[in-house]
């Protein structure tokens, strides 16, 4: 009986549609290559327009689950429209990507699991450290700073 | 009375006796100080509160978009849904300026918590 009815709310949990959409990118992140392909690699199916829907995220409640994470995640920073932040607001960005990286919570660590080549290497982290830093040398100031 | 007794009793008298010291902090720490956002800005923009003293902040959100309520030197960072409000703990703070802003809007006026 118990095993009917979960496939019933299984079944029914399917018919509550998810939008899984990847906007079109508005001004893209440019980074040096190495950094790019690290980003792309870790960050980019949650932080960016162009995320790999994995299969899971078309399969209730697993998909409701992904479309709020990468909602969110898309919020909180956005490579896909990196070139629209105020410079302020990248540096700022800068700064909490940094403390991610030096906290270790990011990627977090149930995609690490399901994602494992999602990790960072410690090479990877000081490659992202050390152009985070570069980054964040760069003058906040200008016509768009706020 | 039994020696068990008499150290349990002894633990328990010690045990709310420290909750009864510990009670008028902690009545300051949970009252929260209220900021508001609406108008696509926070009110107060800049709110002073005692250095040295851990305190609660209340964020209200009056408008009908989400906010995030976000401060690196803080540390924290908060979704709040419209007509939603979030209680902010925030531990003794050193004198100084702490600025906090709508992560989710940039072009929000950023805010800041000054404690004297």
């Amino acid at each position: 009986m118990i095993a009917v009815l979960s496939v019933a709310a299984f079944m029914v949990a399917q018919l509550k549609p998810v939008r899984l959409t990847n906007p079109s990118p508005k001004g893209e992140l440019s980074a040096p290559p190495e950094i790019d392909a690290v980003l792309r690699r870790a960050c980019y199916d949650c932080h960016s327009d162009q995320t790999r829907w994995p299969w899971y995220s078309r399969v209730a409640p697993f998909s409701w689950a992904v479309a709020h994470d990468v909602n969110l995640a898309r919020r909180e920073v956005n490579f896909s429209e990196w070139g629209e932040y105020y410079p302020a607001t990248r540096k700022r960005k800068l700064e909490w990507m940094e403390r991610a990286l030096l906290e270790e919570v990011m990627p977090p660590w149930s995609y690490r699991l399901i994602h494992p080549g999602a990790r960072l290497s410690d090479d990877d982290r000081v490659r992202l450290e050390r152009w985070i830093e570069t980054e964040l040398d760069v003058p906040a100031n200008g016509p768009s700073a706020k | 009375m039994p020696r068990r007794t008499l150290i349990k009793s002894t633990l328990t008298a010690a045990a709310l006796s420290l909750i009864a010291l510990c009670a008028p902090s902690f009545a300051a720490a949970t009252d929260p100080t209220e900021i508001r956002f609406e108008n696509h800005q926070f009110n107060p923009q800049t709110l002073t509160v005692p250095a040295g003293q851990a305190l609660s902040i209340k964020v209200v959100n009056a408008s009908n978009e989400t906010i995030e309520f976000e401060s690196f030197k803080l540390n924290r960072e908060k979704a709040v849904s419209p007509g939603e409000s979030i209680t902010v703990g925030l531990p003794a703070l050193s004198t100084g300026s702490y600025d906090f802003y709508d992560d989710f809007h940039q072009d929000v006026p950023d805010g800041s918590i000054v404690a004297k």
